[in-house]
């Protein structure tokens, strides 16, 4: 459990700032680059929705 | 639709993405709602759909470049969706306040939707390609305006984010800057 919790801990401002590093790197940078970087930080999106999503839903009825 | 006037629109399509940033910002920092992890998420999304527009502006407009936000956008109205049928029941209240009758991840996914539909019809217009070259091409001061509001208010968001979840993982419910809360 605190392996999963220390997986999941800051993603989302470990996401923003990959967004932010794409952005400059798509300014500064090579295409080639931005566009790895870009791969890689979507791939890391789809991962964290997939992670919450099949988390369990606390519902009452 | 020759190359500059599709960059031009792409320069748009940067302040259009930055507007969304900012209205994001004013509701979190105006009417105090902080955004869920899900939020989050679509924020991030709408983030990363300048990557094309960014591209684009920068090295000329290629179909891979709106290829890649139309990813994106595909990706961000995905996790709307999710988010309405989250709060689909009959007698929920949904998350957050509601703005013009929708809540804001309805708006998401209304932004997300025109997106795609809008990157589709970028896409018809063959003569911005006519020159293939991928080099770095001088930038007008609207384009480069718009790529540095959206790069800011990104940055600006991994502070925000900081601030709200600290170190640890973002609550499902946030109702306080946990990282502000901890340094009291």
């Amino acid at each position: 459990m605190a392996c999963l919790e220390s997986r999941t801990t800051m993603e989302f401002t470990a996401l923003f700032l990959a967004v932010t590093i794409v952005m400059l790197a798509a300014w500064w940078g090579s295409r080639t680059l931005a566009l790895a970087l870009f791969a890689v930080t979507l791939v890391a999106c789809v991962a964290t929705y997939l992670h919450h999503a099949s988390a369990v839903l606390k519902l009452s009825f | 639709m020759n190359r500059s006037l599709a960059v031009a629109f792409n320069a748009l399509g940067l302040c259009a993405i930055a507007l969304v940033l900012a209205a994001a910002f004013a509701a979190q920092l105006l009417l105090g709602e902080l955004p869920c992890p899900l939020c989050l998420l679509q924020r991030i999304q709408f983030a990363l759909l300048a990557i094309g527009p960014v591209l684009n502006v920068r090295f000329g407009p290629r179909p891979s470049h709106y290829a890649a936000s139309l990813l994106v956008a595909a990706a961000g109205a995905a996790f709307a969706m999710r988010q309405i049928v989250l709060h689909i029941m009959p007698g929920d209240p949904g998350f957050g306040s509601a703005l013009f009758g929708y809540h804001y991840y309805t708006w998401a996914f209304i932004g997300f939707a025109a997106a795609i539909v809008l990157i589709a019809v970028m896409l018809l217009f063959d003569r911005q390609f006519e020159d293939d070259s991928v080099h770095p091409v001088a930038v007008g001061a609207f384009a480069r305006t718009g790529a540095w509001l959206v790069i800011g208010l990104t940055a600006l968001n991994v502070i925000s984010t900081l601030l709200e979840c600290g170190f640890a993982a973002c609550p499902d419910d946030p109702v306080a800057y946990e990282l502000l809360r901890r340094l009291r």
